[in-house]
C-alpha cells in the first residue's frame, strides 16, 4: 500500500523532473562548459578549457597599448557594481512604495480587497514591452527619457506587483485579535505596528525581495527602451554577446557570474532573514 | 501560523507569469514595430571605396530628366498583364511572367520587419494558390543566431551584404539556380555581382540604403557636412546613434581617414578613444525606431539609415538626411535561400513574382529604401495606375515615382554612393569592435 503510494508519487513527479533536467540543468551545464570554449573568426565555439573568458571579465588585460605588460580595466566589473546597484535601488523602492499599499489592501474590507488586488494585478495582463513603451509618453513630458532616473521608473513599474503581492499575503494573515491584544495592553498605534504588524508582514517582505531582486539583475528591456540603451547592464551584456558580438563563450562566462553573484546575495540574504519564514513576535 | 511556502507559491507563480511575459516580447527585443533596417553593410572591397563595383546612376536619372524620358524605354520593356485577382486593399494583381511549376502548398520566410508588402504576399497567395507563412526579424544577428543553430524551417532569408560572406562560409546557404530566376534580368546591373556575391550565385538584390547624417534643420542651424562636424553638437547633447557597432565605429574611423574595416588594434584604439567623445553627447542609441525619437524631438542628429530618415522626412520635412564628405556608409539586403529550405519551388516563385516590376514598384509606396529593379522603377515611371496608400487615398503610381526619385535619401546621388564604404566582417577582430562598443556605451 505504502509502496504503491510512493509509486505513484515518482510518476507524478517524472514529468516535472524530465521537464527541470532538460530544459533547466542541461541548458546550465551547456553554458558552463561553453563559458570555458573560445570562438573562432566566424563565432563557433570552440570546446576547449580556457580561462580567458573570465579574465576578460575580471578585467585583466595583457595588451595594453602603454607598453606594459598587464593592466586592468575595470570595464565589465562597472557594468557589473552598475547592476546590483540598480537591483538594489529598484529592490528598496518597491519596498518603500509597496508596503503601505499593500498594508492598505490588507486592511480593507474583504470585499474591496479583491477589487484593489484585481486592479494590482490588471496591468500584468498587457504584454509589458507596450507598457513601457506608454511610459516612453509619460518620461518625455517630464524630460526624464534616455536618463538612468527613467530606467529606475521603469523598473519599479514593472516589479511593484511581485513585491506587494507577498507582503499582502503576509499582512492579510495576520490575526486581527492580536491587534486587539496590542490595544487592550495600551500600545498606540506606531508601537503596534513596529512590534505586531512589521515584524509578521517580514516574511512577505523577503519573499518579494527575492522575487524583485533577482529578476531586475539579468533584466535589460526597460533599460533599452526608456535609457536610449545608454546604460549597459549584465543583461545587455550577455544579449549582446549572443547576437552582435556573436561570441557565445564571452556571454556564457557572464552568465555564470551573474548566476554566481545572485546565488551569493541570495544566500546571505537568506541565511539573515531566512526564505520568507515565520518571524516570532518579540 | 502563517505558512511561508503560501508566499514564495504565489510569488513563484507570479514569476513564472512574468518571465513568460517577458518572453513573449522576444527577449526583450524590441516590439515587432520597427523598420527592416538594417544592418550594417558589408563584405566589401577592402580596396579604396572608388574601385568598389558601386552601384551608378544608371537607375536613377535625376527626377526631372526621367519622366519625359518615358517614351525612351528599353527594348524589351516589361508588360504587365492582369491575372484578375484583386487583395483586401482593392490591388489587382499582375499575372506572373513566367508562371513558374509549384507544387509546395506554402512558403516560409524569414524575412526584416516591415519590408514586404501586404498585398505583394496576399497576390502571390492568391495566384499561386500557396500559403505564405512569414516570420520576422529586426538583427542579421537575430536571422543568423537562428538558422546556425540549424534551423531547416525556411525557405527564403534576408541578409544584409556582409553576412553573406558568413553564411557561406558556414555552409547556410544553396546556390540558386538562375534558370529559374528570370527576374534576375530586370535589376540594375549596379546591384548585381557585388563583391559579396560574384554572379549572385547565392543572393537576389532586395532594397539597398546608407547609413548617414540626420539632422533637424529646425534646430540644427549650422548643417553638418560631414561625420567629423557631429562632435561640434557634443555639448548639446541630443545626437542620435544607431546601436549597431560597426556603422559607427565605422564613421568614426572614416573621420580619422582609416579605413571602415580595419583591424588595425592601434587605428581602432584612436577611434575608440575620440568616439568616447561623441559618446559624452548621444542620448539614444537605437537601431529599431530612431524615427520616432527623431519626429518626438528627443535627438535633433546623429546618424541613422534611409528608410527610417525618409519615413521622419515625410513626418516633418525640417528633417534632413545629409551624405557626408568621408563618404556615407552603404548596404544591401538580399534574398537568399538556405540550404535545407523545404520548399524551393515556391521560393522561386515567390522571387520571381513578387520582384517582378509590377508588383515590386509597391516597394516604393510601403518601404521606400533604395530599390535595384530597374524595370520596377521604370515602370512605376511610366505607369498611368493608381494605388491606394496607408491612409486608402488614391494616388498615382507615377506620383510615387516622382517622390522616390526627388528625394536624396532613397535615391542616393551617383557622387556619393560612389564615395561611400561597404562594411565586410571582420571575422577575429569581431570582439576588439564589440568591446570598444560596450565601453563606448558607459
Amino acid at each position: 500500500m505504502r509502496e504503491s503510494k510512493s509509486v505513484q508519487g515518482t510518476l507524478l513527479a517524472t514529468p516535472a523532473m524530465l521537464w527541470m533536467i532538460g530544459l533547466l540543468i542541461v541548458p546550465l551545464i551547456l553554458i558552463v562548459v561553453t563559458s570555458f570554449g573560445q570562438r573562432d573568426p566566424d563565432g563557433n565555439v570552440i570546446y576547449t578549457f580556457s580561462l580567458h573568458n573570465y579574465i576578460r571579465l575580471a578585467g585583466i588585460k595583457t595588451n595594453c597599448g602603454d607598453g606594459a605588460a598587464v593592466c586592468f580595466d575595470s570595464l565589465y566589473l562597472r557594468i557589473l557594481v552598475r547592476s546590483v546597484g540598480l537591483a538594489l535601488a529598484t529592490t528598496l523602492l518597491t519596498i518603500v512604495l509597496g508596503y503601505p499599499l499593500a498594508y492598505y489592501v490588507a486592511r480593507a474590507p474583504a470585499r474591496r480587497r479583491n477589487m484593489l488586488l484585481f486592479l494590482i494585478l490588471i496591468p500584468l495582463w498587457t504584454n509589458f514591452v507596450i507598457r513601457v513603451y506608454a511610459w516612453i509618453r509619460i518620461l518625455r513630458a517630464f524630460d526624464l527619457l534616455y536618463t538612468p532616473q527613467a530606467v529606475l521608473v521603469g523598473m519599479v513599474y514593472e516589479f511593484i506587483p511581485f513585491m506587494i503581492l507577498p507582503m499582502y499575503t503576509s499582512l492579510e494573515k495576520i490575526d486581527p485579535s492580536l491587534y486587539e491584544a496590542a490595544a487592550d495592553l495600551g500600545a498606540n498605534s506606531l508601537r503596534t505596528f513596529l512590534k505586531v504588524t512589521l515584524p509578521l508582514s517580514l516574511p512577505g517582505v523577503v519573499a518579494g525581495t527575492l522575487l524583485v531582486f533577482v529578476p531586475v539583475m539579468g533584466t535589460f528591456v526597460v533599460s533599452d527602451i526608456l535609457g536610449g540603451k545608454q546604460f549597459e547592464l549584465v543583461g545587455n551584456l550577455i544579449q549582446g554577446q549572443f547576437l552582435d558580438a556573436r561570441d557565445p563563450t564571452f556571454g556564457s562566462a557572464a552568465s555564470v557570474i551573474l548566476m554566481g553573484m545572485t546565488l551569493i546575495v541570495m544566500i546571505i540574504y537568506t541565511r539573515k532573514f531566512g526564505f520568507g519564514e515565520e518571524v516570532a513576535i518579540t | 501560523m502563517l505558512k511561508s511556502s503560501r508566499i514564495i507559491w504565489l510569488g513563484l507563480v507570479l514569476l513564472v507569469s512574468m518571465s513568460m511575459t517577458l518572453a513573449a516580447c522576444g527577449g526583450g527585443a524590441a516590439p515587432a514595430t520597427q523598420t527592416p533596417s538594417a544592418a550594417q553593410p558589408t563584405q566589401a572591397p577592402a580596396e579604396k571605396p572608388t574601385d568598389m563595383p558601386q552601384p551608378t546612376e544608371a537607375a536613377m536619372e535625376q527626377p526631372t530628366e526621367a519622366a519625359p524620358a518615358t517614351a525612351a524605354a528599353p527594348s524589351g520593356a516589361f508588360v504587365s498583364k492582369p491575372s484578375g485577382k484583386t487583395t483586401s486593399s482593392g490591388f489587382e494583381c499582375p499575372e506572373p511572367q513566367p508562371k513558374l511549376d509549384v507544387q509546395s502548398t506554402e512558403v516560409n520566410l524569414f524575412v526584416w520587419t516591415e519590408y514586404i508588402p501586404q498585398d505583394a504576399i496576399e497576390c502571390f497567395e492568391l495566384v499561386y494558390g500557396v500559403t505564405v507563412n512569414r516570420k520576422e526579424y529586426s538583427s542579421n544577428e537575430e536571422m543568423y543566431a537562428t538558422l546556425s543553430a540549424g534551423s531547416s524551417t525556411y525557405d527564403l532569408v534576408q541578409p544584409t551584404d556582409y553576412l553573406v560572406g558568413l553564411m557561406k562560409r558556414q555552409d547556410l546557404l544553396q546556390k540558386l539556380d538562375h534558370s529559374k530566376l528570370p527576374v534576375l534580368a530586370t535589376f540594375d546591373p549596379n546591384y548585381l555581382n557585388l563583391e559579396f556575391d560574384p554572379n549572385n550565385e547565392y543572393t537576389v538584390p532586395y532594397q539597398g540604403g546608407t547609413d548617414a547624417i540626420v539632422y533637424n534643420s529646425d534646430v540644427i542651424q549650422e548643417a553638418p557636412t560631414s561625420y567629423a562636424d557631429l562632435w561640434k553638437f557634443v555639448d548639446a547633447g541630443k545626437l542620435l546613434s544607431l546601436d549597431d557597432s560597426r556603422a559607427v565605429i565605422g564613421a568614426t574611423l572614416l573621420t580619422l581617414g582609416y579605413d571602415v574595416n580595419t583591424t588595425d588594434e592601434k587605428q581602432l584604439a584612436e577611434a575608440k578613444a575620440k568616439l568616447a567623445e561623441l559618446a559624452q553627447g548621444i542620448t539614444l542609441y537605437d537601431s529599431d525606431s530612431p524615427k520616432s525619437a527623431l519626429i518626438a524631438g528627443d535627438v535633433d542628429l546623429g546618424i541613422t539609415w534611409t528608410g527610417e530618415a525618409f519615413l521622419a522626412a515625410q513626418e516633418n520635412p525640417a528633417i534632413k538626411y545629409v551624405y557626408p564628405t568621408e563618404g556615407a556608409i552603404l548596404w544591401q539586403d538580399n534574398y537568399a535561400m538556405p540550404k535545407e529550405a523545404p520548399h524551393p519551388d515556391a521560393a522561386y516563385a515567390w522571387m520571381n513574382y513578387t520582384l517582378q516590376p509590377d508588383l515590386f514598384f509597391l516597394m516604393l509606396r510601403d518601404f521606400p529604401y533604395t530599390n535595384p529593379s530597374q524595370g520596377a522603377l521604370e515602370f512605376a515611371r511610366d505607369s498611368a495606375l493608381t494605388v491606394k496608400d496607408a491612409d486608402g487615398n488614391e494616388i498615382a503610381v507615377a506620383d510615387l515615382y516622382q517622390a522616390y526619385t526627388e528625394s536624396p535619401i532613397t535615391n542616393t546621388p551617383p557622387e556619393d554612393l560612389k564615395k561611400g564604404h561597404r562594411i565586410e566582417d571582420v571575422g577575429a577582430a569581431t570582439p576588439l569592435y564589440d568591446q570598444i562598443w560596450t565601453e563606448i556605451k558607459q
